[in-house]
Formats: C-alpha cells, sequence, structure tokens
C-alpha cells in the first residue's frame, strides 16, 4: 500500500460501505453477513465490482465479523474466510491494473477484561485464526477497524504481526466526543497504535467526514505514519423506523477532500457510503498527493485511556510505592494473593496525584512472570494512569508487556549486553519508552562522563532495533549522598548532559539520595527540587509524602509551568502553618451533635456515630496524647459506637451507606490506635477471612462493601478479587488456615460456580465454614448448595464473623 | 443527564430518606465525577410481531409466555438497548477499592443514570410512533419467564456490540454494567398512559 502510495505518489482510495451494500440487497438484521460469501456470492463480488469501477484501489473482505468469538453461521469459519479473499480476488483481476484485498478485521463483540468476561489472549486467538486464513487465501494487507477498545486493538494488530507478514492498516471509531468507547482519545490511540508499529492509522465509522476533520488535525499532529480514513456519508437519521445516512457523494467527496488537506492520505467510506461516493471521492481528488506531516518526536505512553507525555519542558511523577522492597505490608499482600491491598495502594497515589504508577512484584519465591502480569491486570482495573512496568526478569517483562493496555513505560534496560539484548526487541515489538540505567558491565560509573557514554551506547543498540532517542529515558542512577559526598553533583550534571547532550527525556528514584541518614524527608525534597530545576523530566516518588508534592508543586509554579499558579493555589487555598497541633484534638465536636449525643459519650464515639471519618481520626489522636491506653480507646470509644450504629441498621432506624460510613469513621480511628498498641500480634486483628467473587461473576461491588464492612470492624481479609476460580480459592484458605470463606454470586447462571467453589472447599479444607451472599440468593437457596450461613447484608456477615473469631 | 439526590437515594436503600450532611455531600461529589465518566449510548429499532415471533429474515426471537401476555394485541414491537458506558464501571471499580460507602453510593448513582437514560430513550422512541400509537412498559430478558438466554437473540438482531457498545458474557450478563435491554410494545388504539 505505502509502496503504491510511493510509486504513483497520490492518495490512495479505499472502498465504501460492505453492510448497508448488503442490506440494500436484502440482507436482514441480525442475519450473519458472511454466510454470503458462501451463500450468494455474486452479490458480495457486484459489491467489490462496483467499488473498483467508482475508482477504490483496495476492497474489504466481507469479513467484519469473521472471527471465532463472534461468527455463529452454521458453515466452518475458515470456508466462509477463504471464500471471502476469493470472492475479492476474483474482483480484483477482473478490474485489471494493481489493485489490492484487505482482509476485514472487526471486533469480536466481546468486552474485554475487566470491563467484560473476555480475555486478551482468547481475542488474540480468534484474531489469529482470522488472520491466518486470509492471509493463506491470499490478502495483500490486513486492516484492522470499528474498534472501541485499545486493548482489543492490541490483540488485534499483535495477531495479524504474528499470522502474517502482511502490512496492517488499524481504524478506531470515535464517538461524537472524540473518544473511543472505552474512553480512549487521539492522542493515546496514536500512542499505542505507533507503539504496536502499524503501516497506517486513522478513523473510520462514527460520523461523516466533517465531524472526522478535527480528529485527523489532532493526529496528524501526533503521528508521521499514513493517516487511513472512512468515514460515514453522516451521521445515521432514522427515518420511517429505518436507519438511514443522508450525505450525498458531493458532500461527501467535499469533506474527504478537506481531510486529505488535514493529512489523510488512505480514504474511503464506511457505512452509508456507496460506489456513488468513492467515484465522487476519486473526482475530487485524483491524484493529489499526500500532504506530508511529521510531527517532532515526543515520549507518550498510555494506559488503555490516557496519555501521559513525559517532556523536555515539564516534569511528571511516577509513583514508587507498588514495590516491595523494604515493604512488609506489600510483600505479604503480594504472597497472601490479596489483591485489594495492592489496588488500595495504586488508588491512593494517583489521588494524591501521580501521573504514571511503577509496578515491581519481585518478591522471592514467587512467580514473578505470573504475578506481575495479573498485578497490572488489576492496578489497570481500578486507574487509568499509564504503568511503568518494573522488572529484571524478561520472561515476566514479556509477559506483562503483551497483557498490558496500552504503551507502557518499560523499568528498565541498562548498558549490559545481556540486558540490552533482551529488553529491547521486546520494547520494538509491543511499543513502549524504555527507562535506561547508565550501569553496564563494569558498574555505575563515578563521573557524569561515564554515564553519558552508557547511555549513548544504549541509544545506538536501540536504533538498531528502529528505536529512536524519544523511546527512552535515561536514569542517570541516584547514589547515596552518604556513601558519596560527590553523588548529588555527579546527578545535576549527567541530567543537564542527558537532555542536552542526546537530546532525552530523564527519570530518577530521587529518595536514595538521602539513604543512611536521618531527616530524610528534607533531604529527598530538596535535592528533588535541584533535579528538577536541572532538568528531570520524571521523578519516581512517593506520591503520598506531602513534602515531595510540595516541591513538585512549588518547582511547577516557579518555572511558569503551572502559568496562572491555578494549581498551587487550589492546592495551597486553606494552608496555615502546622506548627501547633491542638492536645484537644483540632476540630471536636461535629456541628449538629451536642443535642442528641449522650453527656458522657466521647468525641470519638461522637464522631463514629455521625460517620465522621477524619473527626474520629483527629479526636483518636487527641485521646491518646491526653494519655488514654490505646486497648481502652478501642473496648471504651470505638466498639460500643460501632455497636450502637449496627443496632440502629439492624432495627431500621439507620440505613447501609450510614452504617458504611460509621464504619469507615471506626476504622480510621482503630488505625491511629492501632500504631500505638504494645504489638502488632496481640489479637486484635480477627481472622483472616478469605472472600471471593465466583468464576464468571464480575460484579463485586456487593462483596467490596462486604470486606470494607469487615475490615472497619477489625478483621483481616484477604480479597481475591472477582471471577476466582474455586481452585484459587481453595489455595488461598489452605495457605492461610482459614476458618471463613466468604463468596458472592449476583447472577443465577453463577450460583453454579459457587455451589462448585462450596463444595471444594469442604472437600479440601476441613473446618472450613462458606458464607454466600449475593443479590439472587436466599437462605433456603444458600442451605440447598451446601453453604454454612447466608449473609442477608453487610451487617449479617460482621455478626456471623463475630460469632466464628470471638 | 443528570440525577438528583433523591433519585439516587431510591438505589442506596433508604427507603424515603434523603441524604443529608456528610453523605449528601459525599454523594454529590461522587455524582459529578461519576457524570464525567458517562458514555451513553443507545439503539433500537421496530419490529413486526407476528406467529408468537420477532422475526428478521433466518433469526427468530421467540415471544411466548409472560412477555406474550405483556405486550399481548401488539402488532410491533421496538427491541431496545441502552448502555451509560464502560468508562462508568471503571470509576465504579475504582471507588469501591477503599470504600464501602462510595462503592454503595457509585452503585446507586448508576443504577440511577441507567434508569434515566431508559426513560429518556422511550420518550425518543414515542416521538417515531404514529399519534394513534402508544408504548407499553419495557420488559426485559429474566422478567418472568421471558428467557435470560434471548438476550443473545435480542442484542443480535439490534447489532448491540457494534451500534451501542454492549455486548455479553458467557454467563449472559451484559457488560458494561449499567446497561438494560428490553422488548417495549406498540399499542394501536386510545392510549392507556
Amino acid at each position: 500500500m505505502t509502496d503504491l502510495m510511493a510509486q504513483t505518489g497520490r492518495v490512495l482510495f479505499l472502498d465504501g460501505g460492505m453492510g448497508t451494500q448488503l442490506q440494500a440487497k436484502g440482507l436482514q438484521p441480525g442475519e450473519v453477513p458472511e454466510l454470503w460469501n458462501l451463500s450468494r456470492p455474486a452479490d458480495v463480488r457486484a459489491v467489490h465490482e462496483a467499488y473498483f469501477a467508482a475508482g477504490a484501489d483496495t476492497v474489504y473482505t466481507n469479513t467484519f465479523g469473521a472471527n471465532a468469538a463472534k461468527y455463529h453461521g452454521d458453515a466452518p469459519l475458515a470456508d466462509v474466510i477463504t471464500a471471502a479473499v476469493g470472492i475479492a480476488r476474483e474482483a480484483a483481476s477482473a478490474a485489471g491494473r494493481k489493485r489490492f484485498v484487505a482482509l476485514d478485521v472487526g471486533p469480536t463483540g466481546r468486552l474485554l477484561k475487566p470491563s467484560g468476561d473476555f480475555e486478551f489472549d482468547a481475542a488474540y486467538d480468534a484474531f489469529a485464526e482470522q488472520v491466518a486464513v486470509g492471509a493463506k487465501a491470499g490478502a495483500d494487507l490486513v486492516v484492522v477497524e470499528t474498534m472501541g477498545d485499545t486493548y482489543e486493538i492490541k490483540a488485534a494488530v499483535l495477531a495479524a504481526k504474528e499470522n502474517s507478514s502482511l502490512p496492517v492498516i488499524a481504524t478506531v471509531a470515535l464517538g461524537e466526543d472524540g473518544k473511543l468507547l472505552t474512553g480512549a482519545d487521539v492522542e493515546c490511540v496514536a500512542a499505542i497504535l505507533e507503539g504496536l508499529r502499524v503501516d497506517a492509522l486513522g478513523f473510520n465509522c462514527g460520523f461523516g467526514p466533517d465531524l472526522m476533520l478535527p480528529y485527523v488535525r489532532r493526529l496528524a499532529a501526533m503521528t508521521s505514519l499514513p493517516i487511513a480514513v472512512k468515514p460515514n456519508a453522516g451521521l445515521p437519521q432514522v427515518v420511517d423506523g429505518r436507519t438511514v445516512f443522508t450525505v450525498g457523494p458531493e458532500e461527501f467527496a467535499r469533506d474527504v477532500a478537506a481531510l486529505v488537506d488535514a493529512g489523510a492520505s488512505i480514504v474511503g467510506g464506511c457505512c452509508g457510503t456507496t460506489p456513488a461516493h468513492i467515484a465522487a471521492v476519486k473526482a475530487a481528488l485524483g491524484t493529489r498527493a499526500p500532504k506530508p506531516h511529521s510531527p517532532a518526536p515526543r515520549t507518550i505512553i498510555a494506559s488503555g485511556s490516557r496519555a501521559v507525555e513525559i517532556s523536555m519542558d515539564d516534569t511528571v511523577i511516577i509513583g514508587e510505592r507498588i514495590n516491595p522492597t523494604g515493604k512488609k505490608k506489600l510483600k505479604a499482600a503480594l504472597t497472601e494473593g490479596d489483591v485489594a491491598y495492592v489496588l488500595r495502594e495504586a488508588v491512593s497515589q494517583a489521588d494524591a496525584g501521580a501521573h504514571i504508577l511503577d509496578v515491581n512484584v519481585g518478591v522471592p519465591g514467587l512467580d514473578e512472570p505470573a504475578v506481575l502480569d495479573s498485578t497490572i491486570q488489576a492496578v489497570q482495573s481500578v486507574t487509568d494512569l499509564p504503568l511503568q512496568i518494573d522488572t529484571s526478569d524478561p520472561k515476566a517483562l514479556e509477559r506483562a508487556l503483551r497483557h498490558y493496555n496500552g504503551k507502557a513505560l518499560v523499568n528498565s534496560v541498562n548498558g549490559k549486553e545481556e540486558s540490552m539484548s533482551a529488553v529491547l526487541p521486546l520494547v520494538a515489538k509491543y511499543g513502549g519508552a524504555v527507562v535506561a540505567l547508565t550501569l553496564d558491565e563494569a558498574g555505575i560509573p563515578p563521573i557524569a562522563d561515564g554515564r553519558i557514554a552508557i547511555a549513548k551506547k544504549i541509544l545506538a543498540r536501540g536504533a538498531e532495533y528502529g528505536l529512536k532517542p524519544s523511546d527512552f529515558v535515561i536514569d542517570v542512577l541516584c547514589l547515596a549522598v552518604s556513601a558519596d559526598a560527590q553523588s548529588a553533583n555527579v546527578i545535576l550534571e549527567s541530567l543537564q548532559r542527558a537532555r542536552c547532550e542526546l537530546g532525552c527525556r530523564t527519570c530518577l528514584g530521587v529518595s536514595n539520595i538521602s539513604f543512611g541518614l536521618p531527616a530524610r524527608p528534607l533531604l529527598n525534597a530538596t535535592f528533588y527540587t535541584m533535579a528538577l530545576a536541572n532538568g528531570l523530566s520524571a521523578g519516581i516518588v512517593n506520591p503520598l509524602a506531602a513534602d515531595m508534592m510540595t516541591a513538585y508543586r512549588a518547582f511547577r509554579a516557579l518555572t511558569a509551568k503551572d502559568a496562572t499558579c491555578a494549581e498551587w493555589i487550589e492546592h495551597f487555598r486553606e494552608w496555615a502553618p502546622t506548627s501547633t497541633v491542638s492536645a484537644t484534638g483540632g476540630k471536636s465536636a461535629a456541628p449538629g451533635v451536642q443535642g442528641d449525643a449522650k453527656q458522657t459519650e466521647s468525641p470519638i464515639s461522637t464522631a463514629i456515630r455521625h460517620g465522621l471519618k477524619s473527626d474520629a481520626a483527629t479526636a483518636a489522636k487527641a485521646a491518646l496524647a491526653n494519655g488514654a491506653a490505646a486497648l481502652d480507646i478501642i473496648g471504651n470509644d470505638i466498639v460500643p459506637a460501632l455497636e450502637v450504629v449496627g443496632k440502629g441498621f439492624e432495627a431500621g432506624t439507620m440505613f447501609l451507606p450510614q452504617l458504611l460510613m460509621a464504619a469507615e469513621a471506626a476504622g480510621a480511628a482503630f488505625e491511629v490506635v492501632r500504631a500505638s498498641l504494645p504489638t502488632r500480634d496481640d489479637g486484635s486483628v480477627r481472622g483472616p477471612i478469605i472472600m471471593a467473587t465466583v468464576k464468571g461473576d464480575i460484579h463485586d461491588i456487593g462483596k467490596n462493601i462486604c470486606r470494607a464492612l469487615l475490615e472497619n470492624y477489625g478483621f483481616k481479609v484477604i480479597d481475591l478479587g472477582r471471577d476466582v476460580s474455586p481452585e484459587a480459592v481453595v489455595t488461598a484458605a489452605l495457605r492461610e488456615n482459614a476458618r471463613l470463606v466468604g463468596l458472592s454470586a449476583l447472577m443465577t447462571t453463577t450460583v453454579g460456580a459457587m455451589e462448585e467453589t462450596i463444595r471444594l472447599v469442604h472437600e479440601r479444607v476441613p473446618g472450613c465454614l462458606v458464607t454466600v451472599g449475593g443479590a439472587v440468593l436466599t437462605s433456603d437457596f444458600a442451605e440447598k448448595i451446601g453453604a454454612d450461613h447466608y449473609a442477608r447484608n453487610a451487617m449479617g456477615l460482621v455478626r456471623y464473623a463475630e460469632s466464628i473469631f470471638p | 443527564m443528570t440525577v438528583d439526590l433523591a433519585e439516587i437515594a431510591r438505589y442506596m436503600r433508604m427507603g424515603a430518606s434523603v441524604p443529608e450532611g456528610e453523605l449528601a455531600a459525599r454523594v454529590e461529589k461522587l455524582r459529578d465525577e461519576a457524570l464525567g465518566t458517562v458514555r451513553a449510548a443507545r439503539i433500537w429499532r421496530r419490529f413486526k410481531v407476528s406467529d408468537g415471533a420477532i422475526k428478521s429474515g433466518s433469526v427468530r426471537l421467540e415471544i411466548g409466555g409472560t412477555l406474550a401476555q405483556h405486550i399481548a394485541g401488539c402488532q410491533d414491537a421496538f427491541l431496545v438497548c441502552g448502555t451509560i458506558g464502560s468508562a462508568f464501571d471503571a470509576f465504579q471499580r475504582r471507588a469501591s477499592v477503599s470504600s464501602g460507602v462510595d462503592a454503595l453510593v457509585v452503585q446507586a448513582i448508576g443504577a440511577a443514570l441507567i434508569e434515566k437514560w431508559m426513560d429518556e430513550t422511550e420518550d425518543e422512541i414515542r416521538k417515531e410512533l404514529a399519534p394513534d400509537e402508544s408504548l407499553v412498559s419495557r420488559y426485559s430478558p429474566g422478567y418472568g419467564d421471558f428467557p435470560l438466554a434471548a438476550q443473545r437473540t435480542l442484542l443480535d438482531l439490534l447489532d448491540a456490540p457494534r451500534c451501542a457498545g454492549v455486548s455479553l458474557t458467557d454467563s449472559l450478563l451484559m457488560v458494561p454494567s449499567k446497561s438494560v435491554s428490553a422488548v417495549i410494545g406498540v399499542k394501536k388504539g386510545m392510549s392507556s398512559e
């Protein structure tokens, strides 16, 4: 295709709509269009011939839905695809001069995880089969089109590239707001598709060419690859109960010409367009040369719905907290499979202002490829921040990169030959930017010259794999200033030189600088500021550390990056010096509380009963400061208040939201107090309770509510997440020696999986009880499927847990 | 599209009471965030009902049992499918990571939003009716004895994955989670609604 463009020096022409043409010939809603390749080949061929006659260089085969996940016709799928390519080939030969047949690959019609239940690998398999058959049948190229989910696009493009050597064009269907169904914008799509090394990219379907114009402009500003467009003949309209497209050939052609002026160079039509539309486009554009677009290279990484630029002109924060090095709780959570703990780390960093999250699961003894893979998928299910995949195991890296939704930041490659030859090809294949550590077989050079030389070496090796300097982020390595007095000076010089001499972005794990010294937060924040002033593009920091975030915000306000200081003002609007902490606990009672509280009730109890989380924590701090014993606070204030609320809920005078608010407040107070308990293993934590939503069920709100309430009542919960297999529940229960498992199911169709899980737990984990809950269950039904207990609601579950763990 | 506190409260298992104070502030904040994630889509199509089925070429959706009673006398029916989109699901997952309250509230917001979206969709459909036609209420797979398995045919007839971004899981659950599909009968003669 692109060769042809180079040969002819003109815009290339695609065909117009297939589905709407077949409908005009009698295809009914709900029928499988691809079956016509076998039952009515002459009609399909007539559509292709009409498009070739109108001037198309390329037609799309009638295989939009011919993947095993979507297709449900009664003829073998391979026959349908082979016939489709054959029909298009015949039409192409009959048309004379060089014409092309594009194997059309549309979506599976299934929603991939995490919003749906369809596995990435299953989508890949469906596309792989389609591509293999289509390529064998003689297609000239593969077009992945009408995609609405970046994750599915990735599966399709990988399948096309791994199962054929054909060129690949990928086009997405934007909604009227310029985004995919799953929320990705143009920049995000461009980053991912460029990373996957498609040959051309663009848009199809969605709307007419007029509305497509701004998005083509944005795409042309992002990529130097050829841009393909196949707009509809306007927006669909309903006339007399039928969907029609009303933009005629002349108007369509005029608007498509504007798309070419904006940078499109491969043009055709989608729904509602006809051979007359394509003929008009051909007449309007004739031998028009493509308009070149080659924007300056940028370093952009993305999740499935958000792109983040690592820039020379600004700085971003990479959250470092999902890394078990030196973190006992995270290590335990990863070992136990407590997904919820890791997810909370992700969400709290996102809330604190991180732009990218580092994910490292390196715990000795763990199956790192498996755990990294599942952790990344879980983290991506709760945050749209792009991730930095942090591993030194190439196997783990490849599996994670393959299943990552988006274009990742890879942490890391270094100057050792072994590292470069393992990591760089993976980055080239799956797309991504990669952190380059300036160390090699000889170690870390003590001076900047040596570090820059290693960076150059890595860039040169990257070029062999087609990677550009903008695909790298140089990490000049942060060594403790306590071990080497010149460390900070060398880092700052290296940052400057990586930027100026190599034209590269930089990153740095900032807090290493203070290792071995007291008052580390103070040193860290100051050094962070110095690094920023020397051009640091991305700091790997703890976004929950207030000093670091303040340094970041101050730097941006002072260097015109937060131009009107709007973000600074927004954040510090209510700032006040914090040198004096009130011993009585700040804001005492909540407004309106005095009247209805018992005279003797403590501020902690009051705050809990009213669901005031920060007040409860503050009051607990104040009580500790006044000398109250931690166990007394729990026994005299927290537990009685929760008891009042729980009784209120059971009596119907309080509702679930209020119960949960009170429980959260209690949890906050408990968290404060627990820190000053004599030891952690004092029996104040009860459990563990294993919780899971059963296999096949992806709705977990009920389970999450129960988990939150249990935790606030002081139980340890190991939350295995949703869509959990019976075996996984049993494995966790055995490992934890659990006495209680809680299962949730929402659908009648997944109660079978619940029954199977109960059976397996009872069989393999002697003495372990199973409680169940969920919308479709009743007490009788729970008994019938073998459960030991039916939790009518979250409070009922707490009461049951209290009876098991008195 | 938006929903007010009272509409949300109906789905928060709070009976007739409306959130106040801290809870009200939390609901409003979450609602505003949720609205930023809504990408509502819908598709509907009118079909003839004859011989106890909706037929389209070789495809057949059985209209029997309680559904047949519900739309008795209707010669036509709309199939409809709507969603508030999968970005809302992502928001809901995030909201439920650390707070049971947020999980409950966001769940209720989603329920209120899809209900409103489907009501608005019905208003749009009414505009296509002849003056002597009216709609009977929505009837979804899983109600009465209208089998959940009919979901697949219903969504196929609407090309719902492509036109509205709604598809099914293996366990016949619609995804995105806040989606509704239904049959809506068209009544001839004097409107009873």
